[in-house]
């Protein structure tokens, strides 16, 4: 028994239809998710932890310290291989940072990733690195940083 | 004669020069060889780098025993570490690295001594 010709007609028009929905569908994932992402997450380019933190510099530090030592111990070497200078830069911005509020933060976060010419990251790309690269290090910092002093300047020493 | 005393010595320092290194290497591997003895396993360089942490730590003060030594593992070991293991981890990074720190080891396992 013969299907009767105007139903696979609309069978075909049916799969044409499919077809381009489907096309659009993948063309549309592959130009929205990127913006999506970056609407849609409070972890770009510093992670949200970071910006809604009551924790100093210092206190994140200690808890980078001994919850995230690796990644500490790499931090205060590459630090120590700066100048003094730039050494002091990167703390006089990490307390200026945890000074302003969240929404200042965040729109600081915003002005550094497009700001390239900033001397602070010129001299030292990865000044911020224990503090902003890592959601996961992040975390592991703001879920400790509350037990630590608030002052300790001995944790920018290792 | 003497040129034959400068070969050797030569043949001496060259061997140092160029054995030194790998000998040096093979602590990292014997101890996540170890490890792995243990059920431990993760990447041989974090276990080395944290192991060193731990001897600077309980070393410098900063950890001030080995209970102390073995909360900080026990915090950054991966989760499902068992405390047997924590501290297995932290007997053989003594044993490896700081071998000086072994008697704050065994005043934790023989505390009434």
């Amino acid at each position: 028994m013969h299907r009767p010709r105007h139903a696979r007609g609309t069978r075909k028009r049916r799969a044409f239809r499919a077809g381009i929905a489907i096309l659009a569908g993948t063309l549309a994932a592959a130009v929205i998710p990127p913006m999506a992402q970056a609407d849609g997450t409070d972890d770009f380019p510093i992670p949200h932890r970071m910006i809604v933190t009551t924790c100093t510099a210092e206190q994140i530090l200690a808890a980078a310290r001994d919850y995230v030592p690796v990644y500490y111990a790499r931090y205060i070497v590459d630090k120590h291989n700066k100048s003094p200078e730039v050494q002091q830069a990167a703390i006089d911005n990490a307390h200026y940072f945890y000074s302003l509020s969240p929404s200042d933060r965040r729109a600081y976060s915003e002005e550094m990733v497009t700001h390239f010419a900033d001397p602070m990251t010129a001299s030292w790309p990865n000044w911020a690195k224990i503090f902003f690269n890592n959601k996961g290090v992040a975390a592991k910092e703001t879920d400790h940083c509350a037990d630590y002093p608030p002052g300790d300047m001995s944790v920018w020493d290792g | 004669m003497r040129l034959g005393k400068l070969g050797v010595m030569a043949a001496i320092t060259t061997a140092t020069l160029v054995l030194a290194p790998s000998a040096h290497a093979d602590v990292d591997t014997d101890f996540a060889n170890e490890l792995h003895g243990y059920g431990i396993y993760g990447p041989r360089d974090y276990n080395a780098w944290l192991a060193k942490i731990t001897c600077d730590r309980l070393g410098s003060g900063r950890d001030a025993g080995a209970e102390k030594s073995a909360e900080f593992l026990s915090h950054n070991l991966p989760r499902g570490t068992t405390t047997a293991q924590t501290w297995q981890f932290l007997d053989a990074a003594i044993n490896t690295y700081c071998d000086d720190l072994m008697p704050m080891l065994a005043s934790v396992a023989e505390p009434n001594r």
